[in-house]
């Protein structure tokens, strides 16, 4: 309806692209860390390369995502108010706490790949017995310490790539981003779809990091079972909510965008080249992060231009 | 007992005047192109001979169960002593969650400050002093009552008991302190 007389409506659009990427960054950061990490402590000698990948994405992804967070504040250098002045009822005052401490643990953890790498290196190439033992006592260290990083990384990882549904789930006045799971009124639905996706992009980004790698049939099994379980949730989504969220150009984001890029195809790729054709990786996870980020735009933008 | 300040608006009496919203930008210095109320009109609706059109006053509605005092990160938002929802600029990052958790679109950033803003029934320069908000004092056709709900001998208490009215958006559960009265509009 056009304002005959009086001020014009306000931009519906509050939280734009710019909150879309971070929420993606984020999902990306967490799920390269699990990656990471659960290599790092599950799989005995697993391919260093995906390890590494994931401990250097993690963080560079993180503090992008971060960066974008805090230029889009009306008054970005009072980001720091956020410490200091908390809300407990606030799931984005809680989400200050998760991803700070998520991202000082990726730093580190990264740190500790990288040291060791380097560790690795000076042992088999230049140093005499002697030194050489005492390397290997430090990078044994430096594993203790690494485990135990790896494993409160991995929880706060797990935080950080749900709370960013929550911090849209908790807006109840917001009747898309606070679908709850259906028949479970008190359970958010978002908080599971963002996880899920998070998982599947940041392991495809960490695979497109790592190039070429001896075996990934573990990692693109994985992948199956997530792409699997979001087009669930996509569908549960699609089934639960009015139709009028994906309508208008918004239909073409979520078709094209979430479910057939992000979702249909590389599935197809993934299940003709589960243990064959390498060259398959890169173009699939490819498609699985464009679709990630895809998902992000379009839940950020569903609950505000529609209400 | 404490206060709580609420508004009723008539909206039967509301001419479209815009003097609220003139009243309101130089009494609170709001930047040009933003609005801490405005009151565009409804309608026009339906066909002649019954065409209808209305003007509704919108403002932050001094929820009692306020959803933007819920999600703020900093505490920015909160209820003063007299029971109003107000931003503390100082708290206030200009995280915007406020904004998307509002059902009214209540709050802008406001372009000076780069801090959340919304109408505070102006309660520094006029309530504290016994004044009525701008608007109220203002209103052409004396549309807008203001006052103490809690005093059952102030003009909107005795309003609310006799008339029928209504909260917008009652299915958020905001429980509002801005109350409308659409007899004689709807």
């Amino acid at each position: 309806m056009d304002i005959t007389w009086g001020a014009g409506a306000a931009n519906p659009v509050i939280w734009g692209w710019l909150i879309a990427v971070y929420l993606f960054l984020a999902g990306i950061a967490g799920g390269a860390f699990l990656t990471a990490s659960l290599t790092d402590l599950f799989k005995k000698n697993g391919p260093a390369k995906v390890i590494r990948s994931g401990a250097f994405l993690a963080p560079v992804a993180i503090i992008v995502g971060l960066g974008l967070l805090v230029f889009d504040l009306g008054r970005p250098l009072s980001f720091w108010k956020l410490i200091f002045n908390v809300n407990f009822g606030s799931v984005m005052s809680i989400g200050v706490f998760i991803i700070s401490i998520f991202t000082v643990l990726s730093l580190v953890y990264a740190y500790l790949v990288w040291a060791s790498v380097k560790v690795g290196g000076k042992v088999q190439v230049r140093v005499g017995r002697a030194a050489s033992e005492a390397a290997v006592a430090e990078a044994g260290g430096t594993a203790g310490g690494r485990e135990i990083v790896a494993i409160l990384g991995a929880l706060f990882a797990l935080g950080t790539a749900t709370y960013t549904g929550f911090l849209l789930s908790a807006v109840s006045t917001n009747v898309f981003w606070s679908t709850h799971l259906p028949g479970i009124s008190g359970v958010p639905f978002l908080p599971f779809l963002f996880l899920v996706s998070a998982l599947s992009t940041g392991l495809a980004a960490t695979l497109i990091g790592a190039g070429k790698c001896e075996d990934l049939t573990l990692y693109k099994k994985i992948d199956i079972v997530l792409m699997v379980i979001e087009i669930l949730l996509v569908a549960v989504l699609y089934a639960s909510v009015r139709s009028v969220f994906f309508s208008g150009n918004l239909a073409v984001l979520f078709w094209l965008g979430v479910v057939v890029i992000g979702l249909l195809l590389p599935l197809l790729f993934s299940l003709y080249g589960v243990s064959r054709h390498k060259n398959l990786v890169v173009p699939t996870c490819g498609m699985v992060v464009i679709g990630g980020l895809a998902l992000r735009c379009f839940v950020v933008y569903a609950g505000q231009l529609f209400k | 007992m404490a206060k709580h300040y609420a508004m009723v608006i008539q909206l039967k009496k509301c001419l479209g005047c815009q003097a609220c919203t003139v009243a309101c930008k130089f009494e609170n210095k709001v930047p040009d192109g933003q609005y801490r109320t405005k009151s565009p009109a409804i309608g026009p609706s339906g066909t002649y001979p019954h065409v209808k059109v209305f003007f509704e006053k919108q403002a932050c509605q001094m929820c009692q169960d306020a959803p933007c005092v819920k999600v703020c990160p900093t505490t920015a938002s909160h209820y003063n002593k007299d029971g109003l929802v107000l931003i503390d600029s100082h708290k206030c990052v200009g995280c915007k969650y406020c904004m998307t958790a509002c059902p009214y679109d209540a709050r802008f950033i406001n372009k000076n400050t780069g801090t959340a803003d919304k109408c505070t029934f102006c309660y520094d320069t006029r309530i504290t002093k016994g004044e009525k908000p701008g608007c109220v004092s203002t209103c052409v056709g004396g549309a807008l009552l203001f006052g103490d709900a809690n005093d059952p001998q102030s003009e909107v208490a005795r309003y609310l008991a006799t008339h029928r009215t209504e909260v917008r958006k009652a299915r958020f559960g905001t429980r509002p302190s801005v109350h409308y009265d659409y007899e004689g509009v709807k």
